[in-house]
């Protein structure tokens, strides 16, 4: 068994792709944390964007969206993402022709599956990603997602606010920062917020609606949790106090 | 600012609204305003009842000459009283949507002096939401029975989403319990808005002027009057048949309120579930609702109503799911829409075995006694034995409501449009 270790970068699991195709046993991950068993090999993927293009338009020549879901998948915590990508690439090369909804393929259902995880959590911290206001009007959302999506989480707030905004995945410290006009990604360690005069008035009339919209005589958090995973629950002032 | 008490009060009195959602409506921002609405809805927090918050649902205030039998509110109660102005709320949902705390504003009123003086406050604060505040979120306001046809018109021109509400699930029990509304306030305006979608859609209006985007709604209290179920979904059916409403909600009754003419116990919250899911066999699987019960009969406790109605048609049973039409398909209990749509695509590829279902996480255990696949059979021959299997499987959602935003849903609640 031949390991291709990757460095995380799409253009470098794009070059592994091509390397690793007429492997017959092998297996590419960009896991820091892997077990190796006897009698493993390990190859540390370096970058050709030739090898990296000829990929890529092998994926268009048959589905012009399986790079883009390709791309998103590469965002996912799971640690075998690089193999289910992989393997559904090997897969609709061999086909050639679209295979997103041949269900019963399990390399489909398992890509499938991690797209949908990164979907729904973006579309869950389109309502559950909570901003402060900073003393100089920027508005502030600090957050832990699963998935690496601040990028794609951008757009949303980005149409929706004129007031500039940072919204800061502090595990993986990087932050998309929005002007009023337009927005950009970059590194950001820790931040230090000065927040305005409003800020603990607003918060705490949240507080008070959120504990007096719920009916008592009907309790079920069983559902709540299942709804809004506790995981989540760090950064939602409701949930603090 | 408002006064926190304010809210609690004002909040207090507006919960027991169960219309939450905040779908059906692309309105986009304006240069220099704030906000927009996303139409699948977005819910951004759930409380410990299980709800989601996605509107700011506030009532401007619980003053109110009316004195009907169920509400915490009416005149002859002993309440804690507020009102608040078009200001307060305003500035409280521009502080909280710009934190992401909702989605828009859902504003209702207790009726103060008249209903024409309680409609055109209500208008004059969305007026200044959109106007003033330039704000361009959600808002999903609350019609006022006996308010003139013109307000409520104008009204509607600014918001997103009406609602009246029809309270009780018949004309004698809204006699009974809220003699000062009448079928007649609650149906005609109802009516009246249907009308002006229609000719906004046939004049092909622009978006943005057109009125409630996202269409009407409406609610009914289920247990504190004696309809049954089959009652209850005769009237849901002709609702959204003649009245084109995007949802009917069900609002389990419980006894907050003392009175002669209500009920002491609540009606439970397996009832509420069981009507939604007969309302979801309404609109998304193709169910009439003589299909699923009698005029005088309530729906079963044991099993769900799709479950309940293959039981009593098993001569149509098992069908092929290599051939079966969609139509079908969304009839096998345990298959939802999302498994079903799945099974239509995956077949194209090949025929499918009872173990690439598994894969495809397509839930078996109940649909496995009414399928075949490749024309093999993997289910229980007997209906006793069925009905027993099924009963099992159906234990651990007794007090769920339906779970709207489960994993598996996601997709489905996209595809339908409602959330």
């Amino acid at each position: 068994m031949i390991f291709y270790i990757c460095d995380g970068t799409p253009e470098n699991f794009f070059t592994a792709v091509f390397d690793a195709y007429n492997t017959s046993e092998c297996m590419i991950t960009s896991d820091k944390e892997l077990q190796l068993s006897l009698g493993c090999a390990t190859v540390s993927v370096q970058t050709d964007l030739k090898k990296c293009e000829r990929v890529r338009r092998g994926l268009k020549k048959y589905d012009k969206h399986a790079e883009e879901d390709i791309l998103a998948a590469l965002r996912s915590f799971n640690t075998n993402k690089e193999q289910i990508c992989f393997l559904y690439i090997k897969r609709l090369l061999a086909h050639k022709k679209p295979i997103r909804n041949a269900f019963s393929l399990p390399e489909v259902v398992d890509l499938d599956t991690i797209l949908h995880q990164i979907t729904y959590e973006i579309h869950r911290f389109t309502g559950f990603l909570r901003f402060k206001e900073t003393a100089n009007g920027t508005f502030y959302a600090p957050y832990s997602p699963d998935n690496d999506i601040t990028d794609l989480l951008m757009p949303h707030f980005a149409a929706r606010f004129r007031a500039p905004f940072i919204i800061h995945d502090v595990k993986r410290k990087i932050a998309g920062l929005f002007n009023g006009n337009e927005w950009i990604m970059t590194y950001v360690g820790d931040a230090e917020i000065c927040l305005s005069e409003s800020e603990r008035a607003f918060e705490s009339l949240w507080k008070k609606y959120y504990k007096s919209v719920n009916i008592k005589e009907r309790p079920h958090e069983k559902q709540m949790k299942g709804y809004m995973p506790v995981r989540y629950w760090k950064f939602l002032p409701e949930k603090n106090g | 600012m408002i006064d926190a008490e304010k809210l609690e009060i004002l909040t207090e009195s507006a919960k027991y609204d169960v219309s939450c959602s905040s779908s059906g409506s692309k309105r986009v921002n304006s240069a220099g305003g704030l906000g927009n609405a996303s139409v699948g809805g977005i819910c951004h927090s759930f409380t410990p009842d299980g709800r989601c918050i996605s509107l700011l649902k506030i009532l401007m205030s619980n003053d109110c000459i009316y004195d009907c039998e169920y509400c915490p509110n009416r005149r002859s109660a002993d309440v804690r009283r507020a009102t608040i102005t078009p200001t307060e709320i305003c500035e409280l949902v521009i502080g909280f949507y710009q934190r992401n705390y909702i989605e828009g504003l859902f504003l209702s009123s207790a009726v103060f002096g008249t209903p024409d003086k309680t409609m055109e406050l209500l208008i004059k604060t969305v007026e200044m939401l959109r106007r003033e505040y330039r704000f361009n979120g959600y808002i999903h306001l609350k019609g006022i029975p006996h308010a003139d046809d013109l307000l409520i018109m104008k009204a509607a021109r600014l918001v997103d989403r009406m609602s009246f509400n029809v309270e009780l699930p018949s004309e004698k029990s809204l006699k009974l319990l809220a003699p000062q509304k009448t079928k007649q306030s609650l149906l005609l305006p109802m009516k009246n808005l249907q009308n002006a979608i229609t000719y906004d859609k046939v004049n092909k209006v622009r978006r943005k002027d057109a009125v409630i985007p996202a269409g009407q709604t409406t609610q009914m209290i289920i247990g504190a009057s004696p309809e049954t179920d089959g009652q209850i979904l005769k009237l849901t059916e002709a609702l959204y048949r003649n009245m084109g409403l995007k949802r009917v909600y069900y609002s389990s009754y419980i006894p907050v309120v003392q009175s002669n003419l209500l009920p002491t116990v609540g009606a439970g919250l397996l009832r509420e579930h069981r009507l939604y899911q007969a309302d979801w066999l309404i609109r998304f699987y193709g169910f009439d609702v003589n299909e699923i019960v009698d005029e005088g009969e309530n729906l079963s406790q044991e099993y769900d109503p799709k479950c309940a109605w293959a039981l009593r048609n098993m001569h149509l049973f098992p069908v092929e799911v290599n051939t079966a039409p969609l139509a079908t398909l969304l009839r096998v209990p345990g298959i939802g829409a999302k498994s079903a749509y799945r099974i239509i695509e995956a077949r194209k590829f090949g025929k499918l075995e009872f173990e690439h279902l598994v894969k495809m996480r397509v839930v078996l255990k109940r649909a496995r006694h009414f399928i075949t696949c490749k024309g093999k059979f993997y289910g229980v021959e007997n209906i006793n034995q069925v009905k027993n299997c099924l009963l099992l499987g159906d234990g651990g959602e007794v007090t769920e409501q339906l779970s709207m935003f489960s994993e598996k849903s996601v997709a489905l609640s996209a595809l339908t449009g409602e959330v």
